[in-house]
């Protein structure tokens, strides 16, 4: 993780953008229907001029637009925060689910599935929102109240409760063995079935959460050198540590209720940003946020089309073809 | 205690930085580490803190840059608590160069720039004040041409100067250096200290700095502080502190002090024979 390869924001910004426009234009045009481009662009520029196809612009508006964006929206949220707390936990291990979101978010989306109340369509999001919320929020109320208070510590309170949370979830599973195959397939994390009403409840959270981090830059640069060296800087620590944690999980919350547990883009996406960008949090929240964006469309467009008809679960592609490629990545990157 | 404050409502004196420990004690495991200690070092001055392995040297330093709390006694800056005052503006007189620094591959200019955080606040970009503070820093310590490396990729010595221009970015009026020559050769330990002296001497600054090499803290401080076991033993001159007696007491080995041949400070020279 040198960033010998550190390149300008005004060649690495643009171009990412550019990527991003190009892979959701050609993520709208697969499925089922099969659009080429310039459809897709005519739909998404023009969709009541006489030129444009109907059911183009029904494919693309009803069907597809809102899955795309909310891809974009989930994978560029994983991987912010991914970055935010590889920063502030100083570890290249670190993922959005390191303090307990994941746990949480899938006790409280297993107990929506199995529980009697409803709320419509958002009951699930809601409840592993909700869920990872009160998981991070326990962590860090548990460490904050045991005076240990450092980030260890918050680690350490995250890995416990995670592996209690997931305890309780397949306890649950097996107790409700009718419900197995839906708590599952939610596990696995995928945008099968989403839509305008998914992205409306994820969409603000995610964007509002990413820019706070990036606000969050430079506290974030200096917990990288240490929590003595931050608070001889003159840092708040807390009251930073505690900014970082509540936009990192607002993030890392609205993602996981739109999308299920996704995993791998949290981790990986930062890391390759941090290839062409530095380590920089003003440079590397965007970064990893537009390569988290670009990995998750990409997984996304191909979860939809590999199998075709039947849907793989975005989440399990992620890992499949994202590990090892992740794998290669760091040992090219350690051999240079 | 937020990220967003304004500027200090109480501004120092101008040409501040008077620093001064009172009855500072600590304890860890019921064993005194700090044992009250009194100290004090005026703008203008270099004062070094030596002493045995264990004596309380980095100690001390982290309770006067405001690091660790003492159990009892006061640390104040130009008369006022720093304990009653917020981590910023304490931060925007004081400035502290830790010996080990945990480092993440940040450019060295980056780095530095953390050291205008203080002043600019956290959550601000860098302004074209903030940069000339920064260039400024580098030239001091020679990291100039360095300025796009990446922090985890330079050497020790490297390493140790883009610690000391980020504490130089923070235009301090007390600088704290814990042992800022270890890891450095010849070249740099000479240009480090004599830095010390001209920012103490002719910038005005309060410098306070940890050595274990005494005849480096005899040629470079105005004032020496000898620890052990946490208190003070002797606070004077290098010539009223590095007798012969004080230091072998001290440090348990016969040494014999002569004079150096260029500026008559101590030359401290263990007796071999006695290992």
């Amino acid at each position: 993780m040198t960033g010998r390869l550190r390149l300008r924001p005004a060649i690495w910004a643009p171009t990412l953008a550019l990527g991003l426009v190009v892979v959701a234009i050609l993520s709208l045009g697969v499925g089922a229907v099969w659009l080429p481009p310039d459809q897709v662009a005519r739909a998404l520029l023009i969709p009541h001029s006489p030129d444009a196809i109907s059911t183009a612009v029904t494919i693309v508006w009803d069907l597809r637009l809102a899955r795309v964006l909310l891809a974009a929206l989930v994978g560029a949220g994983l991987a912010g925060a991914g970055a935010a707390f590889q920063g502030m936990f100083r570890t290249p291990l670190a993922d959005p689910f390191v303090i307990g979101a994941s746990g949480g978010a899938a006790l409280g989306a297993t107990m929506a599935i199995l529980g009697k109340v409803s709320i419509g369509a958002a009951t699930v999001p809601a409840a592993a929102f909700m869920g990872a919320m009160l998981a991070v929020m326990t962590v860090y109320g548990i460490t904050l109240a045991s005076g240990a208070n450092s980030a260890t510590a918050l680690l350490l309170a995250g890995a416990a409760l995670s592996t209690i949370l997931s305890a309780v979830v397949s306890l649950l599973m097996l107790m409700n063995d009718r419900a197995i195959q839906e708590i599952f397939a939610w596990l696995l994390g995928g945008f099968s079935g989403r839509s305008w009403p998914h992205l409306a409840m994820s969409g603000p959270p995610i964007l509002a959460g990413l820019a706070m981090l990036w606000l969050l830059a430079r506290p974030l640069d200096a917990l990288t050198s240490g929590e003595e060296t931050a608070r001889s800087l003159g840092l708040p620590l807390n009251v930073a540590r505690g900014a970082i944690v509540a936009a990192a999980s607002l993030v890392t919350a609205a993602a996981v209720a739109a999308s299920g547990l996704i995993g791998f883009i949290g981790l990986a996406a930062p890391h390759i940003a941090r290839l062409f960008c530095g380590s920089s949090h003003a440079r590397l929240i965007p970064a990893s946020a537009l390569v988290g964006a670009l990995l998750l469309l990409i997984a996304d467009s191909a979860a939809r089309t590999l199998i075709a008809p039947t849907e793989l679960p975005v989440g399990v592609l992620t890992a499949l073809l994202g590990g090892p490629f992740f794998l290669w990545m760091l040992g090219w990157g350690g051999s240079r | 205690m937020t990220l967003w404050q304004g500027g200090d409502p109480a501004p120092f004196p101008p040409g501040g930085g008077a620093l001064t420990a009172e009855g500072l004690h600590y304890e860890l495991g019921g064993r005194a580490i700090l044992d009250h200690v009194q100290l004090q070092v005026q703008p203008g001055e270099v004062l070094a803190l030596i002493g045995p392995n264990g004596a309380g040297k980095t100690t001390l330093l982290r309770a006067l840059a405001r690091l660790l709390r003492p159990l009892g006694g006061t640390v104040s800056l130009d008369g006022r608590d720093v304990w009653r005052m917020r981590p910023r503006p304490v931060a925007r007189h004081m400035a502290l160069a830790p010996q080990g620094a945990e480092l993440w591959p940040l450019s060295v200019e980056q780095f530095v720039g953390l050291g205008r955080a203080p002043h600019r606040g956290w959550l601000l970009p860098l302004g074209p004040d903030d940069r000339a503070a920064v260039q400024h820093a580098l030239e001091r310590t020679g990291m100039t041409l360095l300025r796009e490396r990446s922090v985890t990729e330079l050497s020790g010595g490297e390493q140790r100067r883009a610690i000391l221009a980020r504490a130089l970015a923070q235009d301090p009026r007390v600088l704290l250096l814990d042992e800022p020559t270890a890891a450095l050769d010849l070249k740099y330990q000479v240009a480090i200290l004599s830095l010390a002296r001209q920012l103490a001497h002719e910038d005005g600054l309060s410098v306070v700095i940890t050595l274990h090499d005494l005849n480096q803290a005899a040629g470079v401080a105005d004032r020496l502080a000898l620890l052990a076991n946490g208190r003070v033993l002797a606070v004077g001159t290098p010539d009223e502190v590095l007798t012969a007696e004080m230091i072998g007491a001290t440090y348990g080995v016969p040494v014999s002090v002569c004079r150096h041949p260029l500026d008559g400070t101590p030359l401290i020279t263990p007796l071999r024979e006695t290992w």
